[in-house]
């Protein structure tokens, strides 16, 4: 049990650099137009420089923070194996695209459109749409993998 | 006014954001805007297929006539349609971002009631990726928007009808009452989401833009003749610059044909390091040191990678790799083939380093002493041009049947050895071959004199041993080759004249160079004409020239590559920076002639 704060940070950190890595080169690719670090940086600010920035040490931060929930749902389950990340992580990613961004971000997003939105004098951020679809097509099968991908990751690495 | 549905180039005026650019044409529709920056594929391109290529039209629902102009002292168009019913002004302009949250690209549309009622019809038909893309019809929040890949562009609207997709165009017809506005603002987003946003921010950055270009024009400074043409020729250098890089693009278009139906059809959206001094030389004088700073130091990391070695052109992300193939676009006026990527950029062209050391020179002279890093570089890359200078190569106009023993380029090779000497000798450059350096220009100078001189003609000739002249021998005084007063200069500036004026206009050369068909005269060599004269002294010739050519822009100022000299009509890339560069370098030797005249 005495290395699972650092065994937890280390998968942590790993895992949200490939997820970022993975969801960044799909964008550049031109499989999806989601930008988890816009989205997430334009909730405080408007400036798209320092949203970006922001974003990304928002993204940081929650990866590190799921990486606590798997290494607590490791713990109740008895073991940390790659196989049981990428479980996690496939919920996990579900659970992000048809809840977490589609869902809440755009309730708590201070710029961002909904559905029932209508254009009027407020500058506003495209919704992300069921599973982010209007982000493309491939999006949610790519959110998908990215995310398993992390959970794989957080569960080779924690030790409980 | 259309031929087929394409619009005569010197129909079009340039919008730009220092990010991309937009071509409008007279009529009020935009053919030409690549997203999300200048040297991406199209999402506009009917300039090269008025069926496939895509545009965004916004003009009256009734027969019409319209005058435009920029805005003083901006790049911010404005079009005054008039019609049997009453009048509009359509303002147009890419946005420049203000602080608050901006779509990435903003092409902003206002309309405004002058007069009466004017029925007017927008349409929209984005086709991404050089109308190769496959695109969606979506709506986001009410807004129509279309997306293709990384791709999103969305159509907001106030005021301006109840737009609907009908194919793959999306659009509204509405009235413009006197005194009332209408607003359409098209926004794109590449690898993010879309920004869709709100009419008061919209106005409120068209606003801003407007007064962001008078407040940099009112930082130039010229006090000379033709000051209405520098100043435009200076915005549209800026618009031509890529702000992302400092890079220059030689024109935003690509494929715009050097003569219709022809098969020169080039890309140009790359920086060549060709016009680098030019450019420079005009943006110090011009008072615009942040850019030429940033131009400056974009070529010196570019040219890095390659060092001593420099290639042609660059991309303006500094990349090299431009290879060129043909689109399966109609072209304008049935113009084939259409292009992407410059095949030039494997030519060996000697000039360029010419350019690049002179570039060197005049940032220095100009603005600030060279760095240490740069200073090594620049040696190496005299060093260089010590070992090839007696090679052949493709030219200043990249023939693609030499290589030859272009006049001009031993002529360049030798500015780079003398710039380098001079900025040996002021202890910018390391001086270790200064005496290496000293004497192989020495032996170009000898060269160039003994076998690039006919005096059957009493001109320098085109190539070492021809028997013909070649515009870019009118460059030769512009770069202190020769005295510029002297007989040998004065008789190339006449030969020139008798063998390639036509009119007021230049050719380039007149001999085979590897591409078929046919092209009109080359606008920069004209201007090129005025320089050489009003260093040899000849003001009034110099002068008269000017006057003429000045005239022979479009309705806003604006130069395309070339002109055909029997009809006037421009041909090729639209605007091209060489063209205005060299009315800006015109202007100056003219003024400054004139000013030693005065003293005198």
């Amino acid at each position: 049990m005495t290395s699972i704060l650092p065994s937890t940070l280390v998968g942590g950190m790993f895992g949200t650099m490939l997820l970022t890595v993975v969801l960044r080169c799909a964008s550049e690719l031109g499989f999806t137009r989601m930008d988890l670090a816009f989205l997430l940086g334009t909730t405080v600010t408007a400036n798209r420089r320092r949203a970006k920035a922001v974003g990304y040490i928002f993204h940081f931060i929650l990866g590190m923070g799921f990486a606590f929930a798997y290494a607590a749902c490791f713990v109740v389950f008895g073991r940390s194996t790659w196989w049981l990340g990428a479980a996690l992580g496939g919920v996990h990613g579900v659970f992000v695209s048809a809840v977490l961004v589609n869902v809440l971000l755009p309730a708590v997003h201070p710029r961002m459109g909904t559905p029932e939105t209508a254009a009027n004098e407020i500058a506003l951020i495209e919704p992300p749409g069921f599973l982010m679809l209007n982000y493309g097509r491939s999006t949610f099968l790519l959110n998908l993998a990215a995310h398993i991908a992390y959970g794989a990751i957080v569960g080779a690495i924690v030790r409980i | 006014m259309r031929v087929n549905g394409y619009a005569p180039i010197e129909d079009y005026a340039l919008i730009g954001d220092g990010r991309t650019a937009a071509l409008v044409a007279r009529d009020g529709a935009i053919d030409w805007l690549c997203l999300p920056n200048l040297d991406s594929p199209s999402t506009c391109a009917a300039i090269l297929d008025a069926d496939r290529g895509g545009s965004f039209e916004l003009c009256p629902d009734a027969p019409f006539t319209s005058v435009r102009q920029y805005r003083r002292n901006t790049n911010v168009l404005e079009t005054i349609f008039t019609t049997d019913g009453g009048s509009v002004r359509v303002t147009d302009a890419l946005t420049i971002p203000n602080g608050e949250l901006a779509p990435m690209r903003e092409l902003a549309r206002s309309v405004e009631g002058l007069s009466g009622r004017v029925p007017m019809r927008w349409r929209l038909t984005p086709r991404f990726h050089y109308g190769l893309g496959r695109v969606r019809q979506e709506w986001r929040c009410g807004v129509p928007v279309a997306t293709c890949d990384s791709e999103a562009v969305a159509a907001s609207s106030w005021n301006a009808g109840a737009p609907a997709w009908s194919g793959e165009s999306v659009g509204a017809r509405f009235d413009v009452d006197a005194g009332r506005h209408a607003l359409i603002a098209l926004s794109a987003a590449y690898a993010e989401p879309l920004v869709l946003p709100g009419s008061r921010d919209v106005r409120q950055r068209l606003e801003d833009t407007a007064a962001f270009w008078d407040r940099w024009t009112s930082e130039r400074r010229y006090d000379g003749p033709w000051s209405d043409a520098v100043l435009r020729s200076a915005l549209v250098l800026k618009l031509l610059i890529y702000a992302a890089s400092g890079a220059s693009v030689a024109a935003p278009t690509t494929s715009l044909p050097e003569a219709i139906g022809g098969p020169r059809n080039w890309d140009y959206r790359f920086c060549w390091i060709r016009d680098s001094n030019f450019l420079i030389d005009a943006l110090l004088q011009l008072g615009c040191y942040d850019e030429a700073r940033s131009l400056f130091w974009w070529f010196m990391q570019a040219t890095a990678l390659t060092l001593p070695q420099l290639h042609v052109l660059y991309k303006l992300d500094g990349g090299i790799g431009v290879t060129e193939r043909p689109l399966s676009l109609a072209g304008y006026r049935a113009s084939q083939p259409v292009r992407i990527g410059n095949g030039a950029f494997e030519q060996a062209q000697h000039d360029v380093y010419g350019c690049l050391l002179e570039t060197a020179w005049l940032f220095s002279e100009g603005h600030q002493p060279l760095d240490s890093d740069t200073g090594a570089a620049l040696a190496r890359i005299a060093d260089y041009v010590c070992r090839i200078w007696r090679l052949p190569d493709s030219g200043i106009w990249e023939v693609r049947n030499g290589p030859f023993h272009f006049t001009h380029s031993k002529v360049m090779c030798w500015v780079a050895l003398d710039r380098a000497v001079r900025l040996a000798r002021r202890g910018e450059v390391p001086d270790r071959h200064l005496d290496r350096w000293t004497s192989e220009a020495a032996a170009i100078r000898e060269y160039v004199d003994r076998e690039c001189w006919s005096p059957e003609l009493g001109s320098y000739t085109r190539v070492a041993g021809s028997g013909d002249v070649d515009a870019s021998l009118l460059m030769l005084p512009i770069v202190d080759y020769d005295d510029a007063a002297g007989h040998r200069i004065g008789g190339t500036i006449d030969a020139v004249g008798r063998s390639l004026r036509r009119g007021d206009f230049v050719y380039r050369y007149r001999a085979d160079d590897g591409v078929p068909g046919g092209e009109g005269c080359f606008l920069n060599c004209s201007f090129w004409l005025v320089s050489a004269l009003a260093r040899a002294g000849r003001l009034d010739d110099a002068t008269e020239l000017m006057e003429r050519l000045v005239a022979r822009a479009n309705d806003v100022g604006l130069f395309a590559e070339e002109v055909d000299p029997a009809s006037g009509a421009f041909l090729g890339n639209f605007p091209q920076a060489l063209v205005h560069l060299a009315l800006i370098d015109a202007a100056f030797a003219c003024h400054a002639a004139r000013t030693q005249v005065s003293r005198q």
